[in-house]
């Protein structure tokens, strides 16, 4: 098999993915999860707060490699990001950055989806501190 | 034919028959050559079928054939045939009884394999051949996956049609026969109609070289049988023990009955496509749906009752002739890496 069908950043993130793992519980830690393994994708994101900005970030991603690389991608983007980076954040972004193929883009949604779980937690927790 | 090239070609194709027949105990006139299984499973299953279509239009076969077949049958579905798909057990094994018990009056053939393409499961097609016979139903083996690894003997299994093809005895492609009995005699209806050749089974000019090579291929595995199955076990035995050691695995079909050169294993954990990029060094083919370009994953492990994820993340490990020791310390080392680094991605903790 020949790394024919996925882009160098694919294949680089994909064998050398940045921020995995998951974050320790804490007070300034949050979480966002989507998808599941029948459907082929499962993402966890977290984060930890700073300052109202992402401090760290890291990603547990099951799925295609791809979506490997679309979660590793993202961790990368997301420290220094703004609650309403988050919520404006597009599956579009990823797919451009590492040429993901149309039919692969249903699992950018599912990624999607996690940012925006995210995202939830944050408002959840600024709430709750209001 | 009359020139001196003519007899020189005919006798080359006469005696690739006869090595061919040899090594299935039949009698060389029983062999008609075709381009490889597909065409043969095609021929055999809808020749059959639409020989004896007045006389009855049931056919018995299972959920697991290999696609030649499958397809060829819901083919006859859609002419007004009924198929009664037998769901193998979760070994993969299709048992007799469930056989004898679909049989019904009017079915016209039953079409079962010998070994499974996908995990090497062996079928006891002995036992089906004395049902069929009976019951004067005509019985069709797929052999492609068999023929040169298992012995075949088409008198003892009272085989009627049989199957073969010869890049699985690393003869070469493009070439495949279909054993026809003639004692009692098997009504076939052609699918390549043209100048009556192969008994008017099969219409069209002979593949000389094609057949020549896959005579000698075929003869060549029949002879050295019994020693490349003992090696190729060893090594894949070597290989299973290997994989087992990583855990969170299952073996996909029969422990025991099963063919030497084939290991289908299951990963906990891991999605199917990126198991296979990070095994690209390796000759390994999954059951991954996005790998394959198919809608679902492996129709075989879903037939076994394996759920989507364990059918999609199923390694297909194919061992032969030129499989070494190192080819097996390889496959292991690479797969031990890249099966826990994935499963940490994924953030999977074996329960």
């Amino acid at each position: 098999m020949s790394t024919g069908q996925y882009s160098a950043s694919v294949v680089e993130h994909f064998g050398r993915p940045h921020n995995p793992g998951r974050l320790p519980e804490g007070p300034d830690v949050l979480y966002g999860t989507a998808g599941d393994e029948s459907h082929g994708a499962r993402f966890a994101l977290s984060a930890r707060i700073a300052a109202g900005r992402i401090a760290e970030a890291r990603f547990e991603a099951y799925g295609c490699p791809h979506c490997i690389a679309a979660a590793s991608w993202l961790t990368t983007r997301l420290t220094g990001a703004a609650l309403e980076d988050l919520e404006r954040w597009s599956w579009r972004e990823a797919a451009t950055a590492l040429d993901v193929p149309a039919e692969k883009r249903g699992r950018l949604l599912i990624l999607e989806d996690a940012v925006r779980a995210l995202a939830r937690a944050w408002r959840d927790l600024g709430e709750l501190r209001a | 034919m009359g020139h001196e090239y003519g007899r020189g070609a005919r006798a080359l194709v006469e005696k690739a028959r006869a090595q061919v027949a040899a090594a299935i105990g039949a009698r060389p006139e029983c062999i008609i050559w075709t381009s490889g299984a597909t065409e043969s499973d095609n021929l055999a299953v809808k020749g059959v079928a639409r020989f004896r279509g007045d006389r009855g239009r049931h056919i018995v076969s299972s959920r697991t054939e290999h696609k030649a077949v499958v397809n060829s049958l819901k083919q006859l579905e859609r002419e007004g045939f009924e198929v009664a798909w037998l769901t193998p057990a979760t070994d993969g094994c299709v048992h007799p009884d469930q056989v004898e018990a679909a049989l019904r009056p009017d079915t016209q053939l039953v079409s079962l394999m010998h070994v499974n393409n996908e995990i090497g499961v062996i079928q006891d097609v002995a036992a089906v051949g004395r049902l069929c016979r009976e019951r004067g139903v005509t019985f069709h083996v797929d052999a492609a996956q068999s023929a040169g690894k298992l012995p075949i003997d088409v008198e003892a299994m009272n085989v009627d049609l049989l199957s073969l093809t010869a890049h699985k005895a690393y003869g070469p492609k493009g070439i495949g026969a279909l054993y026809v009995r003639r004692q009692p005699p098997v009504g076939l209806r052609p699918l390549i109609h043209g100048g009556g050749q192969e008994s008017g089974l099969r219409s069209g000019t002979l593949a000389t070289h094609q057949i020549v090579g896959m005579g000698a291929a075929i003869e060549l595995a029949e002879r050295e049988r019994e020693v490349d199955a003992a090696r190729i076990r060893r090594l894949r035995d070597r290989l299973w023990e290997g994989l087992r050691a990583i855990g969170g695995v299952a073996l996909n079909g029969a422990a025991e009955q099963r063919v030497a050169g084939l290991l289908n294993v299951s990963f906990y954990g891991v999605e199917g496509e990126s198991l296979q990029f990070a095994l690209r060094e390796l000759a390994v083919s999954t059951g991954s749906a996005c790998s394959s370009g198919a809608e679902e994953a492996s129709y075989v492990l879903r037939a076994l009752g394996r759920d989507d994820q364990l059918a999609q993340s199923s390694l297909r490990f194919s061992l032969g002739r030129f499989t070494t020791d190192r080819d097996v310390d390889v496959a292991v080392r690479t797969v031990a890496r890249e099966v826990p680094r994935l499963r940490e991605i994924g953030g999977w903790a074996a329960s």
